[in-house]
C-alpha cells in the first residue's frame, strides 16, 4: 500500500501525466466529431447494413490511444532518464513490487481516463449523428453498453501496453516510436501482406482485435467484442511479464 | 576516531561490509575481488581516481547492480533481504536524479510515502537541509548544491543508520562542503554508518575517520586516516649536489629508494635527513641543499594510485 501512495504521488506531481490526461480525452472527442462531419452523406433512409454510430464515433480513439500509451510509458522512462530509477530501488529493492505498484497506479488513472474518454467522445458522436438527422445510439440500446465497456478496456490496457513497452525499453523515445508501430502503422499495413499472414495481422493483431470490443453491430472481418478485448487483454498480460523480467534481471 | 560509547550502544549499529565484490563489464572488471568494511560511529571515506569502480561498488550495495562474484552486505544481509531498507539504508547517488518538473517537496513526499512516512517527516528532513522556502518550487530549477541538498534530505527521510553518499562534495562551494561535512559528523556520533566517495583526497582528508582506497577496483589500503597518513607518509628528503651520480650510486648501495625532481634535485624516499647526510660525508659528497619534506595526502594518493590509474598522465 505504501509503494502505492509513492507511485501514485510521483505521478500526479508532474505535469506530464495531467497534460496526458487531457490530450487523450480531448483529442478522442475532437476527432470523433470532426470525423462525423462526413455523415452528410449518409441518408437517413437509406443507412448502411453495418450503421453502427456506436463504434463510428468512437473511431475517434486514433490519437488518444498513442497519448494513454505514452501515459503509460512516462510512468516509469524518466526515473530512467535521469536516474531516479535508483533511489526507487534503493527504498524498495523488490523489484516486482516497484513494478506491481505502478501497473496498479497506471491502471487506476488509465481506467478512470479511459471511461470520461469513451463516455464524452461516445456523447459528442451521438450530438454529431443527431444534428446529421441520423438515428443516433442511446447508452440503452442493446449492445451499447457493453460496447463502451469494451472502450473504456481497450484504452486502459493499452496504458498497460505502454507502461510494459517503457519498462522493456526505458526510453521516452522509444517507447514513442514502439507505439507508434504497434498502435498505428502495423494495424495499417499488417493486413495488406500476402495471404495468410495478412489475414492474421487483419483479424488478430491485439490492436486491431481489441478494436472489435467496441463494435456493437458484428463484422464479418472482425473477432467478437469478448474475443477481441481477451486477445488484447493477453497482450498486456504479455507486455507486462515481459517489461518485469528486463526489469528483474537488468542493472540499473 | 574511534566510535564514541554512546554510538556503540546506539540503536543504529549496522556496518557495511564487502567480500571478494567483483564486476566484470565484459572483458573489464570495474570491480575486483574487493573486500573492505565501514562500521557504525564513523565516517569512512571511499577513495579513488575516476573510473576506479566506486559507484559500482556503491550501486552493488544499493541492489541496483549485481555482483559478478562476492557480495556486499548491510549488517550481513543483502539491501533486498532487509525488513524495512528505507529505515535502514539511505542513499544520495545522483543529486541530478530528479524529476524537473516535479516540486521537491512532491519528490520527498513519494519516497516517504514508500517508507511508510508522511508529510510531518519531509518538513522534517527539509528544515534539516535548509530548504524549507523552495519546498515548493520545482527540482529542475534548484541549483546544484540546492539538489545535493534535496538528495541528502531523500537520504535522510527513514532515519536510517546506514548513509551512502556518492560524490557528495562535489560541485559544492565551501559552504556547502562545510555543511555537508558538519552534517555526516553529527551522523557518525549518533552512531550511523556513514560510507562517502570522493575522488579527491583533500575532501577526505578533513572529513574522513576511516579511508578505503581503490584504484582499477582493486583495494589499495583499508584504514584510519591517521594510520594512512602515517604508513606512507613516507619521510622525504630533497637534496641538490654536484656529485649527483656518486651520490645516487652511493644511496642505491645502501637500498634507499630515489627520483629525480624536475628541477634536477633528488628526492630520496624512507630515510631522514640526517641519514642522507651521514652517506654523503662518508663518500665526501658535499651537499647543497638538504631539505626535510612531507607530501601531501594529494601526492600520497596520486602515487599510490598512479600505478593502477587508467587514464593517469605520464609524470613530465
Ligand atoms: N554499465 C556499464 N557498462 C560498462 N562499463 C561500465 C558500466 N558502468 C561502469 N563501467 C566501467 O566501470 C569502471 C568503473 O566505473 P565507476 O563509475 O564505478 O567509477 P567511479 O570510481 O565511480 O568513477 P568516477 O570517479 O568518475 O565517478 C569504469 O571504467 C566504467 O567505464
Ligand atoms: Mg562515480
Amino acid at each position: 500500500m505504501n509503494v502505492i501512495r509513492s507511485e501514485w504521488t510521483k505521478l500526479r506531481s508532474v505535469r506530464s501525466t495531467w497534460i496526458a490526461v487531457l490530450s487523450t480525452i480531448s483529442s478522442a472527442v475532437a476527432l470523433s466529431v470532426l470525423g462525423s462531419s462526413d455523415l452528410s452523406d449518409v441518408s437517413p433512409t437509406n443507412l448502411p447494413a453495418d450503421w453502427d454510430p456506436t463504434a463510428a464515433s468512437l473511431d475517434g480513439f486514433l490519437f488518444a490511444q498513442l497519448v494513454i500509451g505514452m501515459l503509460g510509458a512516462l510512468s516509469i522512462t524518466p526515473e530512467f532518464h535521469n536516474g531516479m530509477i535508483g533511489t526507487s530501488l534503493a527504498t524498495v529493492p523488490a523489484r516486482s513490487r516497484l513494478l506491481a505498484a505502478k501497473a496498479i497506479v497506471v491502471t487506476a488513472i488509465a481506467l478512470v481516463t479511459s471511461l470520461v474518454t469513451t463516455l464524452l467522445t461516445f456523447t459528442g458522436g451521438q450530438i454529431m449523428v443527431s444534428r446529421a438527422g441520423l438515428p443516433a445510439a442511446g447508452i440503452g440500446d442493446p449492445g451499447v453498453a457493453g460496447a463502451l465497456i469494451g472502450a473504456t478496456l481497450y484504452l486502459t490496457f493499452i496504458a498497460l501496453i505502454g507502461a510494459g513497452i517503457g519498462t522493456v525499453t526505458r526510453s521516452t523515445a522509444s517507447s514513442l516510436a514502439v507505439l507508434v508501430g504497434a498502435l498505428l502503422l502495423v494495424p495499417a499495413l499488417g493486413p495488406s501482406l500476402p495471404g495468410f499472414v495478412g489475414e492474421w495481422f487483419a483479424r488478430y493483431w491485439p490492436i486491431t482485435a481489441g478494436q472489435a470490443a467496441y463494435k456493437v453491430v458484428p463484422m464479418s472481418d472482425m473477432v467478437t467484442p469478448v474475443l477481441g478485448i481477451v486477445i488484447l487483454a493477453l497482450a498486456a498480460a504479455a507486455t507486462t511479464v515481459a517489461g518485469h523480467a528486463a526489469f528483474r534481471v537488468r542493472d540499473v | 576516531m574511534l566510535p564514541t560509547e554512546s554510538a556503540t550502544r546506539s540503536a543504529y549499529a549496522v556496518g557495511i561490509r564487502a567480500e571478494g565484490l567483483t564486476k566484470q563489464y565484459g572483458d573489464k572488471a570495474a570491480v575486483s575481488d574487493l573486500s573492505f568494511s565501514a562500521e557504525p560511529g564513523v565516517i569512512t571515506g571511499f577513495l579513488g581516481p575516476n573510473g576506479s569502480g566506486k559507484s559500482t561498488t556503491l550501486r552493488m550495495l544499493l541492489g541496483l547492480v549485481r555482483p559478478t562474484q562476492g557480495k556486499i552486505t548491510i549488517g550481513g544481509h543483502h539491501i533486498a533481504e532487509l525488513d524495512d531498507p528505507a529505515r535502514t539504508i539511505g542513499t544520495l547517488l545522483d543529486a541530478r536524479a530528479i524529476h524537473p518538473h516535479r516540486t521537491a517537496q512532491d519528490h520527498l513526499l513519494a519516497f516517504a510515502h514508500a517508507a511508510g512516512l508522511g508529510r510531518e517527516r519531509v518538513d522534517e528532513v527539509l528544515e534539516i537541509v535548509g530548504l524549507t522556502d523552495a519546498a515548493t518550487r520545482r527540482a529542475g530549477e534548484y541549483s546544484l548544491g540546492m539538489k545535493q541538498r534535496l538528495g541528502i534530505a531523500t537520504a535522510l527521510l527513514g532515519d536510517p543508520g546506514v548513509l551512502v553518499f556518492d560524490e557528495p562534495l562535489n560541485g559544492l562551494d565551501p559552504e556547502g562542503i562545510r555543511w555537508i561535512r558538519t552534517l555526516m559528523r553529527k551522523m557518525a556520533a549518533e552512531g550511523r554508518t556513514i560510507l562517502f566517495s570522493s575522488h579527491l583526497m583533500s575532501e577526505m582528508e578533513l572529513t574522513a575517520d576511516n579511508l578505503i582506497v581503490i584504484g582499477q577496483g582493486r583495494l589499495i589500503a583499508e584504514s584510519t586516516l591517521d594510520e594512512f597518513v602515517r604508513a606512507h607518509t613516507t619521510q622525504g628528503v630533497t637534496v641538490r649536489t654536484a656529485s649527483r651520480v656518486e651520490l645516487v650510486r652511493a644511496l642505491n648501495r645502501a637500498g634507499i629508494k630515489l627520483e629525480e625532481t624536475p628541477d634536477s634535485g633528488l628526492l630520496v624516499h624512507g630515510v631522514d635527513s640526517a641519514t642522507v647526510g651521514r652517506i654523503a660525508a662518508a663518500e665526501g659528497i658535499a651537499l647543497e641543499e638538504l631539505t626535510k619534506v612531507r607530501e601531501s595526502l594529494e601526492d600520497i594518493f596520486l602515487r599510490l594510485t598512479h600505478d593502477v590509474t587508467d587514464y593517469g598522465s605520464q609524470p613530465a
